[in-house]
């Protein structure tokens, strides 16, 4: 077991720049407010959580003369204090208005982060009518002049209401109780929901419910909690869905049915937290994925010519800082929460654990180099 | 008719607010130069406590060049002399922005009281000092600043303290240094006096590094903590990932067969980057030498003496004791191997790259894109370290030479600062009433503020500079109680119920600084005063035509009646008394018809005299 020493040593050809912080609490979010900041909110149950606004290194800001620039660490621009815990949490685009989900209660809350202060305050709630306390519901936003709030819990409830007036503008319109694990926003009228059994589908907003759909993995496998994500930049299949026995599905769009491919990923299953299972598209680089949420790693893969692949593959890149780094002990290795992609930086991740470290890195492409 | 009476009484503790006020010096943060972050503060508050006046640190501003670098001293007392003002001066630690303005304040402005500080401070302040004004004077060719001599005489005012001891300033004043780690002897104080303490954090630093331990300091519960706020909206980047970067940058350099040049100062910083390169030198199994120039040797082992009793107090986890010298991969610079060909990593003196060796190494290191310069710190204005960190790429150098600069410029913080998490721990640790902080802006700082006030249930306060906050405090006052008098006290019966207060009487003296509780008697035989009595006396009027002895009588049987709890007696001279109480008839002047009965008693008897005299005014029953 290599010492944190020795993973310090080997980091310096894995990384280009490598960030560690420790926030006061673990986070489940990472959501960006413009190409600077960062979102984060806690999750514990007995405590008073908080939400802060993060402001990134100036270094990793600049463009020019980084070597001048000596501050590594965060500013802490603006925080709040929940009484629940933070499960998602979504910035609403061109204002200053965040939306986040959690428990106790299945309601959404709405947030003002201030101007002339450095408070985030809670200003309103969206109801959502589930009546099974441990279920929380999934959000996306339709940005537009008059922001809508996508969410749900299962498929029946899905919903868009607007932000202003708390009217509802859109329902799924189903009986369909399946549990929902991610959606997503694609454009003004489509947005992808997955659900928890890998069933997912593109829906328009404009029609009565008839998405593209694909239904899932096969009857016969073992079950599982899937997510999904969609947006891979690039030719080729843009949908990408994880499921908790390491399974990794890419769809293209004009074809749901069909799978593109279907792969083994290395990793230790079945995943503690299935709830924790990300898999997100690389906004700066083509056909490249991260999935995270099965350990304290988070695992970039390179999905180009995957087209028709079966079996096992090897990631990438795989960032093990969050084991090596860990301060706290023996005890539990953490298990990382959630993890982002920076939007300008091509190869520039930001990744959190359950022992409240967030991690800010740039790993090299180890291939680029020879 | 009743005269009121004076009832001594007195309780175990006297309260009475006692504003406690602090004025904070101007120290708005302000960058200079071009992005580069060399952001410099200023710190230097006045507290007021128990009438005592404490200025705790004297910075100076190094973004200005004119009268605005120092303090505002006026803001202290606009009357009278600073030294019959201030009962001290205190000095948190040797970076400029705390101590820079102190010759100027003691030799310039008038101060000839003490100087309080810890003392690596004490020796390395002087050589700061010295170091800057030779900058500003001389390179900069500044007018009024401060000579040689101002601080030679600055210095020996000062008065050095140890950490955990208890210094009295006088009879009243208290001060104890905490250790605060961020560089070498930097103190935290606490200022005491009486009941009443404020804690003063000066720079300070909650995790440990490679040669300073973390801040530490005792559940003291402070009145009031003040504490730097610079930092106290960040979350700090984890110490390896600093060195991490710093490794990179010097293991890339000498990869592609590069100089690297670290210009330090003597001390601290220097020994923490050498243990660091020498570590990973081994692990990576590394060639390219490194130096450590000759004039670093001298001034490190005479600092590094200072250093060990200083880091033996109260050092948490990893410091490595080493002598300075003994690493394996570090040797002794020689300044003809700056011309020697290949890689190699030097250490050298100056810091700021304004003089000496580092400067001249740099000259020679300047024209290749190959080479790096590393800045561990910040620069003062007219530096060449400021003007390259600032972006300058051409250097005017003496008989108008320029030398273009193309070598890498790295600018790296490792100096340790608490941040947000690390304020929260000393709070935590410390247990104060208030904390104030200091150096922020009120507005950006309401959700820390919050933060704050609801995990520790404490006030918060942010002045703006040139501010005053004003703080009540209940100091408790110390009484002693005189052992006669508990004893009286016992005997009555009835032991002290914990829940239920009971009044206790008795004479409260105060003297030379001394409060006593004694009983009554014994107040006045140690004063030498006569017991005085009081008796009051009333009048009752009666209508009764008989004569007195016989209203004695009737006013006897009708009490002996009532009063069957009391001793009731009639006297051969016909009075009644009751306990000591005494009753008389006598007629009437004018009207014969009406008997005036004299009730008489001591104060100490008030309780059972009134009730008599209103039971007497009801009137006598019938007689038979």
């Amino acid at each position: 077991m290599e010492s944190a020493e020795d993973w310090l040593v080997e980091s310096l050809r894995l990384y280009q720049d490598f960030h560690a912080f420790d926030l006061s609490g673990a986070t489940r979010v990472l959501e960006w407010m413009g190409d600077k900041g960062i979102l984060v909110a806690g999750y514990e149950s007995l405590k008073k959580n908080e939400i802060l606004h993060l402001i990134l290194p100036l270094r990793l800001s600049v463009k020019e003369n980084q070597g001048l620039f000596p501050e590594r660490d965060f500013k802490v621009r603006h925080g709040g204090f929940s009484d629940r815990s933070v499960f998602a949490l979504k910035h609403v685009p061109d204002t200053r208005l965040l939306v986040t989900s959690g428990l106790p209660g299945c309601y959404l809350q709405v947030w003002q982060v201030a101007e002339d202060t450095d408070v985030i305050k809670a200003v309103s709630t969206i109801d959502v009518h589930e009546t099974e306390g441990s279920l929380w519901s999934r959000v996306a936003i339709f940005s537009s002049a008059a922001p809508g709030v996508l969410h749900g819990v299962r498929l029946s409830s899905l919903k868009v209401v607007d932000l202003e007036s708390q009217k509802t503008t859109y329902t799924s319109g189903v009986g369909d109780s399946e549990l929902l694990s991610s959606l997503q926003v694609l454009d003004a009228d489509t947005f992808a929901f997955c659900c928890t059994s890998g069933r997912l589908g593109l829906v328009d907003t404009r029609q009565k419910w008839a998405p593209a759909e694909y239904l899932g993995p096969s009857p016969g496998s073992a079950g599982g909690r899937w997510c999904a994500a969609a947006g891979g930049r690039g030719p080729g299949p843009s949908i990408a869905s994880l499921g908790s026995d390491g399974q990794l599905c890419l769809l293209d769009p004009r074809d749901l049915c069909h799978p593109v491919s279907s792969v083994q990923c290395p990793v230790s299953t079945p995943s503690p937290d299935p709830e924790l299972l990300q898999v997100t598209w690389a906004p700066g680089l083509d056909l490249c994925l991260a999935i995270s949420g099965f350990d304290g790693t988070v695992q970039v893969y390179d999905v180009t010519s995957w087209d028709g692949m079966w079996g096992r593959v090897d990631p990438l890149f795989t960032h093990r800082g969050h084991i090596f780094l860990d301060d706290n002990g023996v005890d539990t290795a953490p298990l990382v929460t959630t993890h982002t992609w920076h939007p300008d930086k091509p190869r520039t991740l930001l990744s959190a654990a359950s022992d409240a470290s967030l991690h800010v890195w740039d790993w090299v492409d180890l291939r680029a180099s020879c | 008719m009743l005269l009121s009476h004076v009832v001594h009484t007195a309780a175990t503790e006297v309260c009475f607010p006692s504003p406690l006020s602090v004025l904070q010096g101007e120290g708005p943060r302000a960058s200079c130069g071009a992005g580069a972050g060399q952001d410099v503060g200023r710190s230097c508050i006045l507290v007021s406590i128990g009438g005592k006046n404490v200025m705790l640190d004297c910075g100076m501003h190094m973004g200005f060049s004119d009268d605005r670098r120092f303090p505002d001293f006026s803001y202290i007392t606009r009357n009278g002399r600073l030294t019959d003002f201030l009962d001290c001066v205190i000095i948190s630690h040797f970076h400029l922005d705390h101590c820079g303005a102190l010759p100027y304040f003691s030799e310039m402005v008038g101060y000839d009281g003490p100087i309080y500080m810890t003392q690596p401070t004490q020796a390395i302040c002087p050589i700061l000092l010295e170091d800057y004004r030779k900058i500003a004077v001389d390179k900069k060719g500044e007018a009024n600043f401060f000579t040689s001599q101002m601080i030679k005489d600055c210095m020996k005012k000062v008065v050095a303290v140890h950490l955990h001891q208890t210094v009295q300033v006088d009879d009243e004043l208290e001060i104890k240094a905490y250790y605060a780690g961020h560089v070498l002897g930097a103190a935290m104080f606490q200022i005491k006096v009486g009941s009443e303490s404020v804690v003063y954090t000066g720079d300070y630093n909650m995790t440990p590094d490679r040669h300073l331990g973390a801040a530490w300091i005792d559940k003291c519960r402070p009145n009031l903590l003040i504490t730097e706020s610079t930092y106290a909206t960040t979350i700090r980047d984890s110490k390896r990932c600093r060195e991490r970067d710093f490794l990179k940058k010097v293991h890339e350099t000498v990869e592609r067969g590069g100089k690297v040049l670290i210009p330090v100062f003597a001390l601290g910083r220097a020994q923490e980057l050498c243990i660091l390169l020498e570590t990973f030198w081994e692990r990576m199994d590394l060639k390219a030498p490194i130096y450590f120039s000759t004039g670093l040797t001298e001034k490190a082992n005479h600092y590094y003496k200072l250093f060990i009793p200083w880091t033996n107090q109260k050092i948490r986890k990893t410091f490595v004791q080493r002598n300075m010298f003994e690493f394996k991969h570090i040797k002794a610079f020689d300044r003809a191997f700056a011309d020697s060909p290949g890689p190699m990593v030097v250490f050298a003196t100056p810091g700021m790259l304004h003089a000496g060796q580092s400067l001249q190494i740099f000259r020679k290191w300047a024209g290749s894109e190959r080479n790096m310069v590393i800045m561990p710190g910040y620069c003062v204005q007219g530096t060449v370290g400021h003007k390259i960190l600032s972006g300058q790429r051409k250097l005017e150098m003496e008989g108008r030479q320029v030398l273009e600069v193309k070598m890498q410029v790295e600018y790296m913080s490792f100096s340790a600062h608490a941040d947000a998490k690390g304020i929260m721990q000393l709070v935590g640790q410390a247990e104060p009433e208030n904390v104030l902080l200091v150096h922020g802006e009120a507005k950006k700082m309401e959700f820390l503020k919050q933060k704050i006030e609801q995990e520790f249930r404490v006030s918060c306060y942010m002045p703006a500079n040139g501010e005053t906050v004003t703080l009540s405090t209940s100091p408790s006052i110390p009484v002693g109680i005189s052992l006669g008098l508990l004893k009286r006290e016992m005997a009555q019966g009835l032991l002290p119920d914990a829940k239920k207060p009971r009044l206790l009487h008795g004479t409260l003296i105060m003297k030379d600084s001394n409060f006593r509780l004694v009983s009554s008697e014994q107040a006045l035989k140690e004063l030498g005063l006569a017991e005085h009595q009081l008796r009051f006396t009333c009048r009752v009027h009666l209508h009764d035509t008989r004569k007195e002895q016989e209203t004695a009588l009737r006013v006897y049987s009708h009490l002996k009646s009532v009063l069957k709890d009391h001793c009731v007696q009639h006297l051969p001279d016909g009075s009644v008394t009751v306990e000591s109480i005494l009753i008389q008839a006598a007629a009437h002047s004018e009207d014969p018809s009406t008997k005036v009965l004299l009730v008489s008693w001591t104060y100490q008897d008030e309780e059972l005299g009134s009730y008599l005299t209103s039971l007497l005014k009801k009137g006598l029953p019938q007689a038979s």
